[in-house]
């Protein structure tokens, strides 16, 4: 019992460093980037590449899939999304489908179509009795490294003038820009941030979710079960949603197989018929 | 940071446009527009309503571009800055706007623009509240417009009036030398007008002002000149007695105030 729900904390806390970038770029930048699964793709591909075949250290890996994830962000923002912020949201869905179709096709070219396994170290895939619980080291990796992502960020948001610039971006860029913010350069830094935690997360969870070219795909639903229920006003929403998530996730998975795969969407609408703008949604302004 | 001055323009002028066009499509919603602020002077902008007021405020603010013609600040060309440069460079607006980031406070809003024009801005993993000279500032803003007793309530929840106020604060916190006031009364029920008004006359003597506004009752009591926009093009400028008098002005505007 209390074993499963360790696993689907830390299955939440993965899920909540992969979809702040979303629930970021959504609420804040209004830009349903449904491609966002294929940067955590890209941060998995490039954590693989590196510790499997050229003997790169894991905790190393983690690092640099952020950041070439991160750089690979700034890349696509420049040169593909800044054309469809302005868009209609249908425009940027079909945009980034297509967006996630071609990834999918250059990642099984390049990669092939199976599963990939990044060769983590031993002492991680060791499991610990404390308390009467089962703990994996692995997992109990995630927590940390998620739990303090996601403090710092909500430090960052809520703490540090660049919070307060994008928070003010947000809001109305116009009368940010009014106000000597240099708009473009915040929304750049935070996509780059956003797209380099999806590598990040695609990088520590390819153990637990797996890693193959239909990544994007499969765990777009996930992504946006989080950014749906927990609203994306704030990133405590989005947080208490992926645990929430996680949690209800294993536990069916676990308890009621027959019919775990939808413990998930009944969760979802369940929260949404409650609260249709999401749990910690503010009401629709725009 | 070379202080020449590109033509023989005198020292003394805060803002000039030359020549300014901007078309859209067919329509040319400013018409050669040469308009001249001096250091420190109280200047109002008038005109019907589509004579482009509205157009002319975004060319000089950088939201649009011109589609030809000049824009100088204290003789350096600003044509092609981006609308947050030319608010660094000491070019700032106030807007019109009701729900001027709702969730924030008057603290918060007041304090992101000081921080930003302290020269600190780029320290920008540091809390606005780590600095003794930032803080004293925004004391001191709040404070001259009357915010302080509001200072940490949420802007959404603040009488309209005292929104219009803080708007005026968060464009004066940015420390400008010209100061673009778009409408500072508009909307303001009759009870909270004085304190606007107040706020407008006590403006510091160094920023230059130009005001965009309908409301001649306020124009005539604080402008020290007047520029005219019809159609696009200014009609005329002068002193407010001979833009008051200017049978012109009053055949286009003054006789249309009816209307709006």
């Amino acid at each position: 019992m209390l074993t499963n729900l360790f696993d689907g904390f830390a299955y939440g806390m993965l899920l909540f460093v992969l979809a702040c970038g979303l629930a970021v770029t959504l609420g804040l930048m209004n830009l349903v980037n449904l491609a966002h699964g294929a940067f955590a793709m890209a941060g998995g591909y490039v954590c693989m590449i590196l510790v499997n075949r050229h003997g790169v250290p894991f905790f190393a890996g983690l690092p640099i899939a952020f950041i070439v994830c991160a750089a690979l962000g700034v890349v696509a923002e420049r040169l593909l999304y800044t054309h469809i912020y302005r868009r209609s949201h249908l425009d940027q869905v079909l945009f980034c489908i297509g967006l996630i179709f071609m990834v999918d096709a250059v990642v099984d070219y390049f990669q092939g179509p199976q599963q990939q396994f990044i060769n983590i170290p031993d002492f991680l895939k060791d499991r610990f009795e404390f308390l009467g619980v089962s703990v994996g080291a692995y997992r109990l990796l995630i927590i940390g490294v998620c739990g303090l992502i996601a403090v710092s960020l909500q430090l960052v948001l809520t703490r540090t003038r660049f919070g307060s610039r994008l928070r003010a971006a947000v809001d109305d860029r116009r009368v940010a820009r009014g106000m000597g913010i240099n708009v473009d350069l915040v929304f750049m830094l935070t996509f780059a941030v956003g797209s380099g935690l999806a590598g990040l997360g695609g990088a520590l969870g390819a153990e637990i979710l797996g890693l193959d070219p239909t990544f994007p795909l499969k765990y777009m639903i996930y992504f946006l079960i989080v950014v749906t229920v927990g609203g994306t006003a704030s990133i405590t929403g989005p947080f208490l949603a992926s645990l929430l998530l996680g949690v209800a996730d294993v536990a069916g998975k676990y308890y009621i197989p027959d019919f775990g795969a939808f413990v998930i969407y009944t969760v979802m609408i369940l929260v949404l018929i409650w609260r249709p703008q999401g749990l910690f949604g503010r009401v629709a302004t725009r | 940071m070379s202080d020449a001055p590109l033509s023989d323009a005198p020292r003394d002028i805060a803002l000039q446009t030359v020549n300014l066009f901007r078309n859209f499509g067919g329509l040319t919603a400013t018409n050669d527009v040469s308009l001249t602020l001096r250091r420190g002077e109280r200047h109002a902008l008038i005109g019907p309503n589509g004579a482009g007021k509205t157009t002319l405020i975004n060319l000089l603010t950088g939201v649009l571009r011109p589609s030809s013609g000049r824009i100088l600040l204290e003789g350096e060309d600003i044509t092609e800055a981006r609308a947050d440069e030319r608010v660094r460079r000491g070019l700032a607006r106030t807007f019109q706007i009701n729900q001027l980031f709702a969730a924030m406070t008057p603290l918060e809003g007041v304090g992101m623009a000081v921080s930003q024009t302290k020269g600190k801005g780029w320290e920008f993993w540091r809390s606005v509240g780590h600095s003794r000279p930032v803080i004293d500032e925004i004391v001191e803003v709040l404070d001259r417009f009357g915010l302080c007793d509001v200072m940490g309530e949420k802007i959404s929840s603040l009488p309209y009036g005292k929104q219009r106020l803080l708007e005026i604060a968060m464009a004066i916190a940015c420390r400008p030398r010209v100061l673009l006031l778009d409408e500072p009364a508009a909307g303001v029920p009759e009870g909270e007008r004085e304190d606007i008004l107040d706020v407008v006359a006590k403006l510091p003597e160094d920023v230059t002002v130009l005001l965009i506004e309908h409301d001649m009752d306020l124009v005539f009591r604080f402008a020290s000149r007047i520029s005219v926009l019809v159609s696009g093009a200014l009609l005329t400028a002068g002193t407010v007695d001979e833009i008051s008098t200017d049978p012109r002005v009053r055949a286009v505007y003054l006789g249309e105030a009816d209307h709006g």
